[in-house]
């Protein structure tokens, strides 16, 4: 079986491994292909004319497409298991806020919100984490788009996309993640109850109320509108002792709940608006972020 | 990789490493039919053949830095390919087990005596002696000897309990040493 | 000079930023094929791009580009559907890999099937020559490299207008040539607009320049044409010759005088930068007499 070849190293011929793909060669023919086929190149090369080339044209695409798209990551993949189009998913995990430094940020904040209620131990434990969890979200949708902080702002601005769903989008993902780590800090204050969750609806009304003002001016203007309303609203209304506010009161907690319904209506009716501005805009020249 | 001569598997594969698609191209052309005949004599299901020789291609994508350099390519790739089979046997699909079985074990990349020795099967006698196996015992020999494949995997694959597999390899390396004796 | 088949029509353009005029009053026409748009520094050619590519809106002026008008809402969506607009300082998620980017940013430019839209990836990748390193990380390519992920995630979709914004900056010789038996290729049938301030681009690979300069336009027309401008305006002498608006010594030992020779002097062919030289010089001297 096989052949010898000019340097006198031993070849499986077509022949050989014909039978050795049938089925045909014995228990030791079968071990010496196998064992040559592994170091042997020449013989490799023989073993194409074996195989399908349709077969292996089609596994050769899976696999390239396999290898080119980038392996998703958890959340991701979760997105996409629960119905999300794979498009929106790639926006998503493209958000510029979404990277390690904001999640950090984020933590820190809440980990002393927590810690500051363990300190005080007193009926205002949970005052810090109420003040400062609504605005988390604003702080990150407002690292989450727009020139100089997307690096493919200025070639979005020049693509279809509508902008103003790319910031809601992004926005959305930001809600999101914050709500669940404020949501874990919640889990972590001294006394739990209801009212440890009392942040959810004025954080819900608040990014609601900065989209639809970002319709009418600049967003990163909007963002901080809103949280500096926020804060003064906090220092108005927080009356000691001991620390209670309005805003966490049931009354309060509905007024937010019909604030965020009012400001999705605005958002849904002025939404052009933002698209003709932004999509078309006068900022000056964009200052593109430098890789490091 | 100079451009007037083609490139050794090793050299395809340290490209691969460095995120070099054509490099990967090039690897899979050269490799992806003699592993799809030799899957063709490990299992009957050509779609669980598809299915491995994919999984083996991803698994040298990512992992193509981690080949040493030690023994043939083609021995490194089969080593990752009869694995995933045995995964695939297992039921056992999930990528990030077998990255973690790859990362435990490493596969043997030096072809054992035993495999150097079947290279050159010019000996009238071994070839006699390996025949005169009974087929079970072959399909041991092949498993553990050829496959690299440890008792439990061996096991896996040919659906015999590991006991089995260790008594029939003794069986098998008892029965040669007795017929080249 | 209207054509029938210009696709671009740009009316009295003006956009001013602060005290600055980026734009005043500049008016033309684009037809197929490779448009270069010469220019110093800050004379403007960004803002126009931003423009034509929808990017910004100006202050005054219309444009009508592939018959559409960007200030109508639809009509834009549209026409960025059938446009690539390569910016000149591109921005990149580092952290993603030349297909990743350039998938992302053809989401942007909704091709949403996955299948297709990969396709597509790989084709404007392979036509840039990025192929092989198309799964390598942005941050570790070279910067030739990056700016040809820029030109291919322009050449998404086979827009029908290309704008690219100094597209041949920072690249070697070679990467250039490349550059330009690309760029050459799709200026068949396809309107490609762009800027730089290499004059040997323009002669390179454009059939039609332009000139801008503080704002205005100073040029339209052929390479030819504007190295016609300097048409008896260069010539040879030993020293400097003071009269020149520009001059420099060449390797010849020579001087390459430009502007307005004196009588009988040793006149030479022009060049296309020579005209161009010509027409900022002029400038420039009109500035200093003012």
């Amino acid at each position: 079986m096989g052949g010898v070849d000019a340097a006198g190293a031993w070849h499986a011929d077509g022949e050989v491994l014909g039978a050795y793909s049938d089925g045909r060669l014995d228990a030791a023919g079968r071990w010496s292909v196998e064992a040559h086929l592994t170091s042997c190149a020449a013989c490799r090369l023989q073993a194409r004319a074996l195989v399908d080339p349709a077969r292996l044209r089609r596994l050769r695409a899976a696999l390239i497409e396999a290898v080119d798209v980038p392996r998703a990551g958890v959340v991701e993949r979760l997105l996409v298991r629960l119905g999300v189009a794979d498009h929106t998913v790639r926006v998503l995990a493209a958000t510029p806020a979404l990277r390690g430094s904001w999640l950090l940020a984020v933590a820190t904040t809440l980990a002393f919100a927590v810690l500051a209620a363990w300190v005080s131990r007193g009926a205002d434990a949970t005052m810090w984490l109420l003040c400062v969890a609504p605005l988390l979200p604003l702080a990150g949708i407002a690292v989450a788009y727009g020139p100089g902080i997307d690096p493919t702002y200025e070639i979005g601005l020049a693509a279809p996309l509508g902008s103003f769903r790319l910031l809601l989008l992004r926005a959305a993902t930001v809600l999101g993640t914050s709500t669940l780590l404020a949501a874990a800090a919640s889990l972590m204050l001294p006394r739990l109850g209801w009212g440890a969750a009392g942040w959810l609806l004025p954080s819900l009304g608040l990014t609601a109320c900065s989209l639809a003002l970002a319709t009418t001016i600049e967003p990163l203007r909007a963002f901080g509108i809103t949280a500096g309303a926020w804060v003064v609203a906090v220092a108005v209304t927080v009356a000691p002792p001991p620390p209670s506010s309005v805003l966490f009161s049931a009354a309060g907690q509905v007024a937010f709940a019909t604030l965020a319904l009012l400001a999705a209506v605005v958002m849904m009716v002025r939404r052009g608006r933002f698209e003709a501005d932004r999509g078309f805009d006068t900022t000056p020249r964009f200052a593109a972020r430098r890789l490091r | 990789m100079r451009p007037d001569r083609a490139p050794s598997d090793a050299e395809l594969l340290a490209a691969v490493a460095e995120g070099d698609s054509d490099a990967f191209g090039a690897l899979y052309d050269q490799h992806a039919p003699w592993l799809l005949v030799r899957l063709r004599r490990r299992t009957a299901d050509s779609d669980a053949a598809d299915q491995v020789a994919q999984e083996t291609f991803l698994v040298v994508w990512r992992d193509a830095g981690r080949f040493r350099g030690q023994g043939a390519v083609g021995a490194w790739i089969w080593g990752i390919a009869i694995r995933r089979l045995v995964d695939l046997q297992r039921g056992r699909v999930a990528q990030e087990r077998l990255a973690g079985l790859l990362g435990r074990r490493r596969v043997s990349d030096v072809a054992s005596a035993e495999e150097q020795a079947l290279v050159r099967l010019e000996h009238r006698e071994v070839i006699r002696a390996l025949n005169r196996l009974s087929p079970e015992l072959q399909a041991v020999l092949q498993a553990t000897v050829l496959d690299g494949l440890s008792t439990r995997e061996a096991a896996v694959l040919l659906g015999i309990p590991p006991g089995t597999v260790k008594t029939r390899a003794m069986r098998a390396r008892a029965q040669l040493r007795q017929d080249l004796a | 000079m209207t054509t029938p088949a210009s696709t671009v029509q740009a009316r009295d353009l003006t956009m001013t930023f602060g005290r600055t005029r980026a734009l005043d009053g500049v008016s033309f026409e684009l037809v197929p094929g490779v448009t270069g748009l010469l220019g110093p520094n800050g004379a403007g050619k960004t803002t126009l791009l931003r423009v034509l590519a929808t990017v910004s809106a100006p202050d005054a002026g219309s444009v009508l580009t592939l018959g559409l008008d960007p200030r109508r809402t639809d009509q834009r969506l549209d026409l960025r559907g059938r446009l690539g607009y390569m910016p000149q300082e591109p921005g990149f998620h580092a952290h993603f890999t030349a297909f990743e980017f350039v998938d992302y940013v053809a989401i942007l430019k909704e091709l949403h099937q996955r299948r297709a839209r990969h396709e597509e990836v790989r084709r404007v990748l392979e036509l840039v020559g990025l192929d092989a390193v198309r799964r390598k990380k942005i941050k570790a390519l070279s910067g030739g490299m990056r700016r040809r992920v820029a030109l291919a995630q322009a050449l998404l979709g086979d827009p029908d207008l290309l704008i690219l914004d100094e597209p041949t900056a920072g690249l070697d010789p070679e990467q250039r040539l490349r550059f330009r038996e690309l760029v050459g290729q799709l200026g068949e049938g396809r309107t490609v607009l762009l800027s730089t301030h290499q004059t040997e681009d323009v002669v390179a690979l454009c059939q039609q320049v332009m000139m801008l300069h503080l704002g205005k336009l100073r040029f339209t027309g052929t390479p030819l044409e504007l190295a016609g401008l300097a048409q008896g305006h260069v010539w040879h002498s030993h020293k400097r010759d003071p009269g020149a608006l520009g001059a420099w010594r060449t390797g010849t030992g020579q001087h390459r005088n430009i502007g307005n020779p004196p009588a009988g002097a040793d006149l030479l062919e022009p060049t296309l930068e020579d005209g161009y030289l010509l027409l900022l010089g002029g400038d420039q001297f009109e500035e200093v007499a003012a």
